[in-house]
């Protein structure tokens, strides 16, 4: 069953490449978090892709987040980050399309992990995809607590997309 | 099992994004890049990647096989593809990343087929990269046969997959 307002986010294992503000064209090694240990009395606007570099991603739903990332914070958010089942150096290049610094957290769940523990993967494959995609979803976590939940309905970006978490900040 | 040498190489279907002269920076359709039907009466070169824009990819392997695909094309190459567990759009943007432009089909086996055809599969879960990867390997596939496969014994390093050795294979 999918995660739902008011429940607590699973306790999961994403990883990511950090941001090197000296060197900010490298791969850096990647990096794991524990979702309970680093979002623990935090914020958290935490949005879902199913791929990054595909064209819904990265022309409809990334762009805005983007450009909004201090808005976001400027409303009491500590932490922005973006979750896809791509791994972490997928989504570091991805990220670094949109140069989004240390601005916004790109997550790798390249396991399934996470997506699977919230009940919002997908299977890709009749796609060519592969097995493992999340939904596209925004979430407001509040000391691990699911506080807004956007799960798009259908194709394209609406409820998860930055203004509608905005408005609900 | 995994392929080898004197096989036929298997039949799958893998996805790609043609490079698009005219709207370079363009994500264009994909096509469907057919493993016998597409490699028949050619030769063809197929290298194998764990993962498009990790390290060793992208700075040891890919860009020797994009300085050098004029001359893998001369010495009788009809068809140089690069193939990972990625998906056809992650595969397409590390191309433009590389400069690939059309020397080099960037393909996606994001399914595994490949990889479980050819024996080729990599599990990368316990390294949080998924389950579904290839191993560093790179075939000559002649009229549908493989007439020569390096397989990288340590997938994070390349060393018999790297252009100059292939080369010289040929």
């Amino acid at each position: 069953m999918a995660i739902q307002v008011g429940d607590t986010i699973p306790n999961c294992t994403l990883t990511y490449a950090p941001f090197n503000a000296e060197n900010p064209k490298a791969c850096a090694l990647p990096q794991q978090i524990q979702t309970h240990t680093a979002f623990k009395g935090k914020k958290v606007v935490l949005f879902a892709v199913p791929g990054a570099f595909t064209p819904t991603c990265s022309e409809g739903h990334m762009p805005e987040y983007a450009q909004r990332v201090n808005e976001i914070k400027g409303k009491g958010v500590d932490v922005v980050a973006c979750v896809a089942t791509n791994d972490p150096f997928v989504l570091d290049a991805w990220g670094k399309t949109f140069n989004v610094k240390d601005s916004i957290l790109m997550l790798s769940d390249a396991n399934g992990e996470f997506g699977s523990a919230i009940g919002l993967i997908n299977d890709g494959t009749k796609n060519r995809m592969g097995p493992l995609r999340l939904a596209r979803f925004a979430m407001v976590i509040d000391d691990l607590k699911v506080v807004y939940l956007g799960a798009e309905p259908a194709r394209g970006v609406t409820v998860s997309g930055a203004s509608s978490v905005i408005a609900k900040l | 099992m995994t392929i080898k040498v004197g096989d036929e190489f298997p039949q799958v279907q893998l996805k790609y994004i043609p490079f698009d002269k005219s709207n370079p920076d363009a994500c264009t359709s994909p096509q469907i890049l057919d493993t016998k039907k597409d490699f028949a009466g050619k030769k063809v070169l197929l290298i194998g990647v764990p993962g498009a824009f990790s390290p060793t990819c992208s700075v040891q392997h890919l860009p020797a096989y994009v300085t050098k695909a004029s001359e893998i094309k001369g010495k009788g190459v009809d068809k140089i593809v690069c193939v990972s567990g990625n998906d056809f759009f992650v595969m397409s943007a590390w191309g433009k990343e590389e400069g690939v432009q059309d020397k080099i089909i960037m393909a996606g086996d994001a399914n595994g087929e490949l990889g479980r055809a050819t024996g080729l599969s990599l599990d990368l879960t316990k390294v949080a990269m998924g389950p579904v990867r290839l191993t560093r390997f790179v075939a000559i596939i002649d009229n549908g046969k493989v007439a020569h496969l390096s397989i990288e014994p340590d997938p994070t390093d390349v060393t018999v997959t790297g252009a100059d050795n292939v080369i010289s294979a040929l």
